[in-house]
């Protein structure tokens, strides 16, 4: 573990320019992380409630409708 | 400090006589000098450990030796708050531009498709366009040839044929006058276009003024030829 963070230190953090890089490249993959994490929590709440959960069921119905009317 | 002891020294014989004039045994007993040091050997130092991070438990540890992993640590709890802060000012800034941009339902109404096969030659039809009128023409040979040999320098608002009708079989124009914001008519006037009759501009059948108070020609939305004869405005 010890020689994993020094080799971090020694090839990322030790150069501004490679720190930055880090730290953008990092923001971009925390950005997926937290967007797929959160999005994941709150269709778990919402389970049930989304328009993407409910929506075979209504497309089912105005097929329905559709042929009532034909 | 040190010249003070320097100064010292040079008064040590004076101090040399003060402290033998005073009777004091103990005084006595210490070799005549003017420096003077007491071993404080019973302070302790005290116990920093739980101040000190683990790499440096002991007190001995070369800096450099643990130099790596402590300033990792600084670094990564740096590098952690720089990401999360990018994620945030990126987070805030998408929002705030995404909600100035046009919402779904204005931007489901933004565009128009028509069908300009049924659309007969020699016709203006009249659309709803962004709460607008929109005339389309359908322009025979004659009113091409007609509106191609018109003199532009002449024009109070000069454009080209060309300019203003990208397929000179079709114009496509917003139907609102430039003087006050009627809607003229189309098919009337004295140049065969669009006739306003609010204040009687006379507009050809390039949409261009060409008697009358309005300043300027009639504005041209922007629009595509897709293919299958559809025109697409917006």
């Amino acid at each position: 573990m010890a020689g994993v963070i020094g080799k971090l230190y020694q090839n990322v953090f030790r150069r501004t320019s490679s720190f930055v890089l880090a730290a953008i490249f990092g923001a971009f993959m925390f950005e997926r992380g937290f967007d797929m994490v959160s999005d994941g929590v709150f269709e778990n709440i919402n389970q049930g409630k989304l328009w993407k959960h409910i929506k075979h069921s209504y497309g089912q119905q105005e097929e329905g409708g559709d042929e009532e009317e034909e | 400090m040190l010249s003070y002891i320097g100064r010292s020294c040079q008064l040590a014989p004076a101090l040399k006589g003060s402290t033998q004039a005073v009777a004091n045994g103990l005084k006595n007993v210490i070799p005549a000098s003017s420096q003077v040091r007491y071993a404080h050997t019973d302070v302790q130092v005290p116990d920093f450990g739980a101040y000190r991070r683990n790499d440096v438990q002991d007190p001995r540890a070369k800096s450099g030796d643990t130099a790596a992993s402590r300033l990792a640590f600084t670094y990564m709890m740096v590098g952690g708050g720089t990401v999360s802060g990018i994620y945030a000012a990126k987070s805030i800034v998408t929002e705030f531009v995404s909600s100035m941009s046009a919402s779904a339902d204005v931007l489901a109404l933004a565009k128009i498709e028509i069908k300009t096969d049924e659309i007969p030659e020699g016709k203006s039809v009249t659309f709803k366009w962004r709460g607008k009128p929109l005339f389309i023409r359908h322009r025979t040979e004659e009113e091409i040839a007609k509106e191609g040999a018109v003199d532009v320098g002449s024009l109070r608002d000069p454009q080209a044929d060309a300019e203003r009708c990208e397929n000179p079989k079709w114009l496509v124009v917003i139907g609102v006058c430039t003087h006050l914001g009627c809607v003229p008519i189309a098919d009337a006037g004295d140049y065969g276009g669009y006739y306003c009759p609010c204040h009687g501009s006379h507009y050809d059948t390039a949409g261009r003024i060409r008697k009358g108070p309005a300043p300027l020609n009639l504005e041209i939305p922007p629009y595509v030829f897709a293919e299958d004869g559809l025109l697409i405005v917006g």
